[in-house]
Parts: structure tokens; sequence; C-alpha cells
């Protein structure tokens, strides 16, 4: 499948800004299940240098610096990407999840790519023995991996409330697993947190949805902004495997990944600082359609 | 050892003493101890020292160890322990820990070997990670390590290393060899209240530490100073110190460091990215930083890459390092090497690397996330301690100690067990064991005390350089396993006895003093910034004090005035209301206003807030002020918040804090470094002192002023000597205003201050390339003229209320021409919200 991506991003500003430095990751990655077709971001105003360069997770990531006073900066960025994705049933067999555990701590391999990376709590991503008590439930011992991880997905999905007004960026893990609601970013995080709780490898993935779903099939939800969800390693064999908890699905061809990364905090599509500004608004606006 | 006596010579005068302080000191079972070895017998360093010790009469022993204790108070060495708003005086034991040459060699020999092997091993981690994929060591151990820094895979160094400087914690084990009990490889502290240590008690036991050959540390610094310079890629670099700010636990070390390295002390918001490189913001504009020695932890360095929250860094910073455009050190993610995971891999790496076994063994530990180990922490729980495989606390457990599962409840052990099953990676197990002890004076007695003897190592381009000598931590407790510097600890000079004398060149006692080197170039704009307020605050303090005077002299001479007196008086009061100085309405007494004024706590105005808030000032300028004028402002502070009894104690505190303030003018005028920043304590206090002169004619010289009036202003403006030996009659209003406003030859006057100020402006560099004249000049040019051209006959109450808004202007645009970036100017933000 193509699709065409148009993701606008815009902050305004109560009083000028006068210098901004920004890293955006904007840029979906040609990686397993997917190759990016053409690329571009427009940038409003023009920066003083732009400069691009893969980060340790392998996304591409590109330095901005705005000298020029502003209100308004529009972030536009296209994409064109082919997806092909083959996703496991969710029934099939897997590895014990202890065994996965043993493999992971076990890694000879520091890369991005290692699940050992995957394993420790990470900046917006405690460890919180109320939250691995929650997601112990679901890998009763000697359990397949993938089961584990299809049932706490599920378990997510029905016990948690969508609610895009209940949580802000720092929403404490806590809080979301008390009141059980939150957006796909809070339930990305607490599948993770649980699952590292237990010491298993779990990615957070920040991506897009198409937007429009196939004949017969419900809208998913949180198709018209950037999305987020999980990635498991299951093992050497399957490797990794998407999970969205949000929907209660595997990732197939229905996801366009953005970037990988232990949490939110490596991944977030447009970072930076600022001087200047008392207040900022930001809008979001994600358009993904199915070009064949 | 008492066989001296038997040979025939008088025993020396501290030999029965050593005999008596031998025999009581009750040496811990089990333990190692420095002064009495595992045999029974005193170790011969020590034997020397306090024999030559017990030489001294007590009561001599107890003026010397005041007499460490005063400089340590007047030096203002200071830190703060964790959760504590207000600084400590350093707590130094007066007894150094001795070392003797032999022994010093292998401990020098074990850090040299450990330092170059994490280095060489941070060299194939942020490589190509070699170490990892051959299996000799777990990637677990490194991944879980929050220092370990994914933004630097990759990249080299800046300057050639991850280390400049190492730091070993050590203790004598059991078997009385020296053990490594940590390494600390982020930032490492203590290196500056070692010089502090050693320049206090080499002076209390000045003629001690010549015959004892205690090896000098000033080498070392020497070496470690160029190392770092040297790192730099041009010739003449710039070298800051990156301090997290006056309230870090240790920022009186920071201070210390800068000032005798020579190095800027910056804190984030000093310092701009710009281009590929890292930029000072200084009186003259953005200046290249080539060196950054740093003592904040490395994801608090670059809240665009790292920790997102952190204010104490500098955005793009890890973009400029991955550039070679700036070398920090230690390098970001050097920190990843004191995670306790590594240590039992550190023997095999050292074969493995080095070809050569560790010279120093370090404690035992078994890290869990190896199934091996897992199992077998498992079985023997007990024989543990558990801590977190990374640093820092114990997950999922609080507080910061190890934890013992013998002393845990059988819930909370059960809790243990299970986290080390599920999680693994995140805990060692340690062998227990418990610090050895050294001497510490108790009241006449030597007693037995567990320390930790820190020992630091400087990378250089010749190899690594180790400080004879380091930084001792004595805990109060006999049992302790690990001891900070928080409540109850103290510190000690550690003493490297050679067999020989020391190298001549270094036997100098003033080798060892801090040396006072050019801060070199242009003022950076927070310090700046600081200098003008500090100068600002102790000029208006002055005035207070002047004020307050004024209105407790007559009550006390009661011959004096009258009706009209009383008028005057309520001037005084009015102005201090103004300024913040006091509360009380006009119809109260004027000693209690002068009392308030004084020293009320609530009043942002009081003289004693004034000064309080000058030595908060202060507080951010330790490594440009000496330590005579630092001694100036504290005890200036202590004693105004002494109460006072009555009127006289008021008028007597006032006049002795004028005489401090006078003393501190004469310490800045005649010691401080013209190119470093005086220009800016100047015109601040020139500014503030010409702003107040002007109020004080507006208010006692204005149209309707009395005889009264205008003699209280010659008091309050110091000026009565020049007018009665200028004018036979008493005081006139053109003459007075003359005098305190126009009068180009009066220290004292508005005319002078905006003379000096139009020098020192003249004196600052350009920040434009334009060739006009910019608007702080512009406006003291125009003051000038306006005062060298004015004549007492044109000066009116009105016209005074015009110069005096000038003046504040002028004071304004200093401000924002110089220190655009200080405390006052919109920091950076993030961006926020799920974009």
């Amino acid at each position: 499948m193509i699709y065409e991506i148009r993701h606008v991003t815009t902050y305004s500003y109560e009083s000028p800004v006068s210098y901004a430095r920004c890293s955006l990751r904007l840029q979906p990655n040609s990686s397993a299940g997917q190759q990016l077709v053409s690329h571009s971001v427009d940038i409003k105003p023009l920066p003083a240098a732009r400069a691009m360069r893969t980060d340790f997770f392998g996304t591409p990531t590109e330095s901005v610096l705005i000298e020029t006073p502003h209100r308004v900066l529009r972030i536009d960025s296209r994409s064109r990407v082919y997806v092909e994705r083959f996703a496991p049933g969710r029934g099939d067999d897997s590895p014990a999840w202890e065994s996965v555990r043993e493999a992971s701590f076990d890694s000879n391999d520091l890369s991005g790519a290692s699940p050992i990376g995957y394993v420790f709590a990470s900046p917006l991503v405690p460890i919180i023995d109320a939250v691995t008590d929650y997601a112990a439930v679901s890998f009763t011992e000697g359990r397949g991996i993938l089961a584990g991880a299809v049932d706490l997905m599920h378990r997510i999905r029905t016990e948690f409330k969508y609610d895009p007004k209940a949580t802000v960026i720092s929403t404490p893990l806590q809080e979301v697993l008390d009141k059980r609601h939150g957006v796909c970013q809070d339930f990305a995080h607490i599948m993770i947190a649980g699952m590292r709780g237990l010491g298993l490898p779990a990615a957070y993935v920040s991506g897009y949805l198409r937007t429009i779903p196939p004949e017969g099939k419900e809208r998913l939800q949180g198709a018209d902004a950037t999305h987020a969800w999980v990635s498991v390693w299951c093992g050497e064999e399957l490797g990794w495997i998407g999970f969205d908890p949000t929907n209660d699905i595997l990732v197939e061809n229905d996801h366009i990944v953005l970037a990988i990364g232990r949490d939110f905090s490596d991944v977030s599509p447009v970072d930076g600082v600022i001087v200047g500004a008392r207040k900022q608004k930001l809008a979001v606006a994600v358009d993904v359609l199915l070009l064949e | 050892m008492t066989g001296q006596a038997g040979q025939g010579k008088k025993p020396r005068p501290g030999h029965r003493k050593v005999a008596q302080w031998t025999r009581d000191y009750e040496r811990l079972p089990g333990i190692s101890d420095e002064f009495i070895a595992q045999d029974g017998t005193p170790r011969e360093v020590w034997t020397r020292f306090f024999e030559a010790f017990g030489g001294l009469a007590p009561a001599e022993i107890e003026r010397r160890f005041g007499s460490a204790d005063r400089h340590l108070r007047e030096a203002g060495v200071t830190y703060r322990a964790p959760g504590e708003i207000a600084d400590r005086i350093w707590p130094l034991s007066h007894v150094p820990l001795l070392i003797d040459e032999s022994e010093w060699q292998q401990i020098s020999a074990a850090v040299t070997q450990r330092a170059g092997l994490l280095e060489k091993i941070l060299g194939d981690l942020y490589g190509d990670a070699c170490l990892i994929a051959s299996g000799a060591l777990p990637a677990a151990a490194i991944a879980g390590s929050s220092e370990y820094l994914r933004a630097m895979r990759g990249v080299k160094p800046p300057g050639g290393r991850y280390l400049n400087v190492y730091a070993a914690d050590l203790g004598r084990g059991p078997d009385g060899r020296w053990w490594v009990l940590g390494d600390r490889t982020q930032a490492p502290s203590g290196m500056g209240y070692a010089l502090e240590n050693r320049l206090v008690l080499s002076r209390a036991f000045t003629d001690l530490y010549k015959s004892m050959n205690v090896e000098r540390v000033a080498p070392f610094f020497e070496a470690f100073r160029d190392s770092l310079r040297a790192s730099a890629d041009r010739d003449e670099p710039r070298v800051g110190l990156l301090s997290p700010g006056p309230f870090s636990e240790t920022y009186f070390e920071h201070a210390t460091l800068a000032r005798y390295l020579g190095f800027l002390l910056v804190e984030g918001d000093d310092l701009a990215v710009s281009g590929d490189r890292v930029h000072i913001r200084t009186v003259a504009g953005l200046k290249r930083l080539d060196v950054l020695l740093r003592r904040v932890d490395a994801n608090s360095l670059d809240p665009l890459e790292l920790d997102a929250s952190s204010q104490l860094g500098v955005p793009g910073l890890i973009d400029v390092v991955r550039k070679n455009g700036v070398v920090v050190a230690n390098m970001p993610g050097s920190g990843v090497m004191e995670a306790r995971a590594l240590l039992g891999f550190l023997p095999s790496l050292s074969q493995k690397l080095l070809g050569e076994p560790l010279k120093m063994p370090h404690i035992a530990t078994w890290w869990c996330g190896q199934k091996s180990a897992r199992e077998e922490v498992l079985a023997r729980l007990d024989d543990f301690a558990i801590e977190g495989a990374y640093g820092g606390a114990v997950p999922g457990f609080p507080g910061y100690s190890p934890v013992l599962p013998s002393q845990l409840s059988p819930d909370e052990r059960e809790r243990l067990k299970a986290a080390i099953s599920n999680r693994g990676v995140d805990y060692v197990g340690q062998e227990l064991v418990q610090l050895s002890t050294t001497p510490v004076w108790d009241n006449g007695r030597l007693a037995p005390r567990p320390f930790v003897l820190r020992v630091f190592a400087a990378g250089t381009p010749d190899g690594w350089t180790i400080m004879p000598g380091g930084f001792c931590r004595i805990a109060d407790q006999p049992d302790a396993r690990a001891v900070s510097m928080g409540a109850g600890a103290r510190a000690a000079d550690v003493w490297v006895v050679a067999d020989k004398a020391v190298p001549a060149s270094t036997l100098l006692p003033a080798v060892d003093n801090v040396r006072i080197r050019r801060i070199a170039g242009w003022v950076p704009s927070r310090a700046a910034d600081n200098l003008f307020w500090l100068g600002r605050y102790l000029e208006r303090a002055e005035s207070t004090l002047r004020l307050i005077r004024a209105l407790s002299v007559p009550q006390r001479d009661p011959g004096k005035g009258g009706a009209t007196a009383l008028q005057s008086i309520e001037r005084i009061h009015r102005m201090l209301m103004t300024w913040g100085a006091t509360s009380l309405t006009s119809r109260s007494q004027p000693a209690k206003v002068a009392a308030q004024a004084l020293q009320s706590e609530q009043q942002f105005g009081s003289a004693l807030s004034l000064v309080r808030s000058a030595l908060r000032t202060a507080t951010s300028l330790r490594e440009r002020l000496s330590p005579d004028a630092w001694q100036v402002i504290t005890e200036m502070a202590e004693r105004l918040a002494h109460e006072v009894e009555d009127d006289d104690d008021v008028v007597s505190a006032a006049e002795l804090t004028l005489q401090e303030l006078a003393s501190f003018a004469g310490l800045a005028q005649e010691n401080m470094n013209r190119a470093a920043g005086w220009r800016f304590l100047e015109m601040g206090r020139r500014a503030e002192r010409a702003i107040n002169t002007t109020r004080f004619a507006r208010q006692f010289a204005c149209d309707e002023a009395t005889s009264d009036d205008l003699d209280i202003l010659l008091t309050l403006v110091d000026c009565q000597i020049t007018y009665r030996s200028r004018y036979l009659v008493g005081p006139l209003l053109a003459p007075v205003r003359d005098l305190v406003v126009l009068d180009p030859y009066n220290p004292r006057s508005v005319a002078f201050q905006v003379s000096a100020l139009n020098d020192h402006i003249a004196s600052l560099p350009a920040l434009k390339e334009n060739g006009l004249m910019e608007r702080p000049q512009r406006l003291a040019v125009a003051l000038r003229s306006s005062l060298v051209t004015g004549e007492a006959s044109e000066i009116h109450t009105k016209s005074l209320f015009a110069l005096e808004q000038d003046l504040l202007t002028l004071a304004d645009s200093i401000g924002l021409h110089y220190f655009p970036h200080g405390a006052s100017a919109s920091r950076p933000e993030k961006l926020t919200g799920l974009a």
C-alpha cells in the first residue's frame, strides 16, 4: 500500500520568539515492512541552518535553527510511504516470556535495535510496582510472549477509557493507572512500563494511522493526529512485533512508523527550545490518504 | 617502639604521650586501622607524627586547632548538606591521614592502572563496542545505566579522551590491603576541598608539615590545568568550570577550583551555542569557549537532547560536542563507568585490554543480570548487601543506603527476592565489608573512626598524574559503610610522607597557597550584573545607615534643634519609609524607627536586608572576591543581625557598619583586578551614590530647606568639614547645592559620580560596530555636560527631581546594555505539547 501523509505542526506565541532550536523527527524510516518514497519539510519562518543526521535509534533527525523573530512557527511535512507488513495471528505460538527475558539480558548488542535498550526505565516510563503487578496478570508462568502481550493489550483497551482531554504530556503513569483513562501515548506507556517491570523489552513507536478505514471497518482511534503504539521483542526468531493497545490490534498495514525509541521523549516529532514566548499554543493536523 | 628510651638518649617529650595515646587507642576488632597495623604496633609514619605532635603543650595543640578552625571560618570554606539551605562550615579533622611513600606508590600505580582501563573501556563502548559483541561485557551491564548516553554513541571525544579526571574511593580491607570501594568518572568532587584542607593544615602545623616531608599537591593541579588547556584546539584557550550555581552542595569548591586554576566559573545561562561552537556571554558580547570542566551531571547538560527539564545546561551543547566544537571534561557519558554492574567484569577486562591483572582488588560484587550470579545471591541472600546495579538507590526500596536482607521483614524479603528474580539486571549483591579506621582527635585522646580515601588522577598528554594526597572523609559513627559529607562526617587532609626531603623547589610553604591568577578576558555578563548590584546594595546600605545615624544623633544632643529640627527628622523618617527601611508611621519615636531601619528582617530596605542582599549577590561571585573582602561582608551581615539594646547601640552599630563598608570599598579599590569586573562594582556604587545624593539634595536642599535641613544634608553626604573650610557662614542653600551636586572636586558630589561613570563606560567595549555612541554613553555624556555647565543658582527642587530621573534611566540602560542575559532576561523554554 502507498500512503500520502501530510503532517502540519503550528506553534503560535503570545510574544515574538527571537530564537528557536528544534529537532524534527518527521521523516518516516525505511525499515522492516515499509519503504519511504518521498519526503519534504517546509518551515516558516525560513531557518538560518538545517542539518540532517541519524540518531541512535536510527531515526532521521533534523536540527533546525531559527533566528528570525516570529510569532508563528509552521512546520509542514509531506511524506509518501509504501507499506507491506505481515503480523502474526493473535493466537500464534511463541516462546515462553521468561525465556525472552533471559535472552534479552544476555544480549551482546548495544545498538538501537538491541532488545536490551528497552528493558530499563526511561525518562517518561518509570518502573512502578503497581503497573508491573497489573501487567503480571497477563504473564502467567510459561505463557508465550505473544499470548501474554496480546492479553495485556486487550485488557488495556477494555479497562481504560480513551479520553483526549484527560491527560497532558506530563501526566504521571501512576495517575493514568489510577484513573484508567488517557490517550494513545498513555496506553503505550502503561503497556511498556508493565512489560519492562517484568524484565521484557518494549519500545515506544510514534507514527500515523490511515484516516479513512477500509470499507465496512470502523475508523480507528487517533487517526487525525500522530499516533503511538508499542513494539515488543518476542525473541530472536519473531523479532519486534507491533501492538496497538489503543485499538487492540496487532500492527499491520494501517500503521506507518515514524520513529522508535524508549518512550515519547526519544521520538517526539517536533522538539525544541525557544526564547521569548510568554505563552505558546500548539495545533497539529494529520492527514493520511491511501493512494493505492 | 619504646626501644629508643633504652638507647641512653633523653626521651623526647612527645614520647610518653604517644605511648599513652597508643595504649588508650581502642582499635575495632577485625577491622584494619591506619595508626596501628595488623600486628598491633603503630605504623612508623604515625609514630613520627605523634611524637612531634605530642611535643606540643596541650594548650599549644588547642591553639593550633583553633587557628585551623578560624581559617576555615574566615575563608568561608563551606558545604551544604542535602536538603539544607544554610551553608555549613567545613568540618576538618585536625589529624591528617598519613600514608608512607612506599605504600603510596602501590596506591598510585593501582589508580593509574584503573584509570587507564576505564578510559579504554569507554572508548570501546562509545565506539564499535567490540567488548559487547565478543561477550566480554554483557550489553545489559551498560544499557541499564542512565549515564550511558545514547546520543554520544559514535562521537569521538573532542580533545581525545573520555576521562580528564578520575577518582577512586579506597579503603583498607580486613587483610590490610587497600581496596577500591567505588569509581568516580562523571565529575568527581573533593579536589577543591582537598586543596583547602591542605592549605589550612599546613598553616596550622607549618613546622610539622615541613619536617614530615609531605608531598606537595600543587604540581598535580598545575598538570591538570595545563592538560585541560592543551586539549583545546587553539593557543590561548578559554576554559570554563560549569557549575550548577550557588545552590549546589559544593558551590564553594567550584569557586575555589575556578579561582585556583584560573578558569571562568560559569553556569548554563552564561553560555550560548552559536554556529558550531559554545560561547560565553560577556560584557563585550559572545566569546568562544574552548574547554568546559563540568560539575553538572551529563544528563542535565542539554535540555534539547538530554533531560528536557534541566535548567542547568546549554541547549545545543551536545550537538557542538558531536561536531568537535568544544572539549567537555569529563566527556558526557563517562559516568557509565560508575555502575556497580561492571565491577565483576573488570578483572578479566584488565587481562584482555592491558594484559595484566588488576593491581588493587575491589569489593566482591555479583551482578544479578547473569543467571549464575543471580542464583547465588538468592541462595545466600543474607551474606550480601544489595545495591543498585547502576548507582543511586536500590530500585523499589527507599533511600540511598544498601539493603541488608538480614534486616528485612519477611514480607520485604519476599518483595526483594521477587524483584531480583524479575529484574535481576537492576541489582548487585556485594560482599559485606566494613570500612577501615583512622585516628581522630577526640577530647585529648585518639579514637578510631571509619574513613574513605578519595584519590584523584588527571589525564595528561604524558599519561596519568596522581594527586599525592587526596580527599579523606571520616564518619562520626564507629560503624559505617558509606561516608558522605552529610551530618556528622568530617574531612581530613591526606599526607603522603616521603622518606627523603621532597624537592626543594616545592618546599616553600607558599607553594600550596591559593595562587590568584588574573582571570583573562572579558567579564561574563552574569558576573558583571552581580558586581553591579553588589555595588548598588552596599552603597544603598551606606546611605540608609547615614540616615539612621542622622535620625539618632540629635536625640542625644538636646541642645541642638528644636521645632525646626523636628521637621528635618520627619524628612529623614519619610525617606526611610519610601526606601522600605521602616513601616512605622510618622508619629513613632525616632529611636524605634532607627532600630527597625537598622535590623528589621521584614523590611526589604533595612540595613540588614540590604547587607544580606549584598551577601547573596557576593555568594555568586566567590571566585572573584578576595577572602578579605568576603570576610568583611559576612561579618557585617552577622553583626548587624545581633539585636541592639538601646539608642546608643543603634548609633554604634550603624557607625561600625559604615566603617566596615568603607573597608570593603578600600579593599575593592586597592585589591581588585581592574580587568576583571572592578569597573562594574564601581559603576554600581557610583550610580547608586549619584541617585541617593540627588535624592538627599531634593529632600534637604529643596527650595524651602531650613538651615537644619542643610546641616543634615552636609552630614549625610559627609561634607561638613569641606563646607566649613570653604565658607565661614552657616549652611546656605546655593553653596550647599553647589558642593553636593555640582562640585567636580568633591568625591561625594553628584557631578563626581557622573564623571566617574563616564570614564568607566568609555573604557568598556562597544557592542556594535557602526561607530555610533551607544545608549549608556549617550546618557552619561549628556548628564555630565549638564552638570559641568550647570550653576547652583539654576538648581531647584524640580530640576533635582529631573536629575534623579535621568540618573535612574542611566542605571537601567547600563543593565540593559551589558547584562541583557542577566537574571531578568527570558530564559530558553521548551516547546510543549504533543506535537
